[in-house]
């Protein structure tokens, strides 16, 4: 039993509130800090709308036109990095999300329902989404 | 022909209590968020409130009276809003009806979570509860699951903010 004023916290309440504390870390661990999904990216996943993503290589230099919902998008990929380059989108932060390095950074333009994410070689399984 | 309904003592509670929770709900509404997705949650000390005093029962009556008429009264009903307002009361009467269970043995009936024991587990099923169909409906997207840690950790702080208010509540109403 611990009072602060005239609330009361009792010890299955501070039980409830370590595990609630535990919980959250763990998330931050796992969907912040996991090595397995931060490692060296080697392709890259290029998804409209609800259709199954398209893979292409990083290690090859080169420029992808995606037709999206309202227009075409512009993706570029350098130096195993990529990036947007255009949307036809009025706010352009797909462009300002800048270059993608590290395997599971993601950039999406919603207007256009583009969305582009880097894979590693060791996620290729996604434990939340199933295999891939 | 004239409709007659006849009400009891319990009607009345519900109504009462469902009016407190909406109006609550409607004015927080009115609130922009600094987070999409994250709300105080101020109708559900009202929910938690009822959980304790007047049980499961009324607590579900109430909360899905809440849901369906402040949707109603926003323009949100059967809107994905709606969906995820609704998922969130469920999953989290839920949870309270599941936590309580075993401390309804009278041997373990003294160890029973205060009020925010029950709030902090409360708002942790009703966030993770809401994520889990926005992701599975709406944005299919594992990168989604970047954003559930920020989500739990203010579910968290809410949480133990409306588990004070409901003891503080509860106090009041035990004094008089």
């Amino acid at each position: 039993m611990l009072t602060i004023g005239k609330v009361i916290f009792k010890a299955t309440d501070i039980i409830i509130l370590f595990a609630a504390c535990a919980l959250t870390v763990w998330l931050y661990s796992t969907f912040w800090f996991d090595s397995t999904q931060q490692g060296e990216a080697e392709t890259l996943l290029v998804q409209f709308a609800d259709n199954p993503p398209t893979e292409y290589s990083l290690s090859e230099e080169r420029v992808i036109t995606v037709e999206g919902k309202i227009g075409s998008s512009l993706i570029e990929i350098k130096q195993g990095k990529a990036r947007f380059i255009h949307s036809s989108c009025r706010n352009q932060f797909c462009v300002f999300h800048g270059w993608l390095t590290v395997s599971g950074d993601t950039a999406a333009c919603l207007p256009n329902r583009i969305s582009i994410r880097l894979k590693g070689a060791f996620s290729d399984y996604d434990a939340l989404a199933g295999s891939q | 022909m004239k409709l007659h309904f006849t009400t009891n003592h319990q009607d009345h509670r519900v109504a009462l209590l469902a009016a407190l929770a909406i109006t609550i709900h409607i004015i927080e509404a009115a609130f922009p968020s600094p987070l999409p997705g994250v709300k105080p949650g101020l109708a559900n000390v009202v929910t938690l409130f009822t959980f304790l005093r007047y049980g499961w029962q009324t607590a579900l009556q109430v909360s899905l009276l809440r849901v369906i008429i402040s949707s109603l009264v926003l323009g949100t009903f059967l809107s994905p809003t709606f969906l995820l307002s609704l998922s969130g009361a469920l999953l989290s009467l839920s949870s309270l009806f599941l936590l309580q269970y075993p401390f309804r043995q009278s041997f373990l009936h003294k160890y029973q979570p205060s009020a925010i024991g029950y709030a902090v587990s409360a708002s942790i099923t009703h966030m993770s509860g809401q994520f889990l169909v926005a992701w599975y409906f709406f944005i299919p997207h594992p990168g989604l699951f970047k954003l559930l840690p920020i989500f739990i950790t203010f579910a968290v702080i809410l949480g133990i903010v409306s588990g004070i208010i409901t003891q503080l509540l509860i106090n009041q109403i035990q004094q008089r």
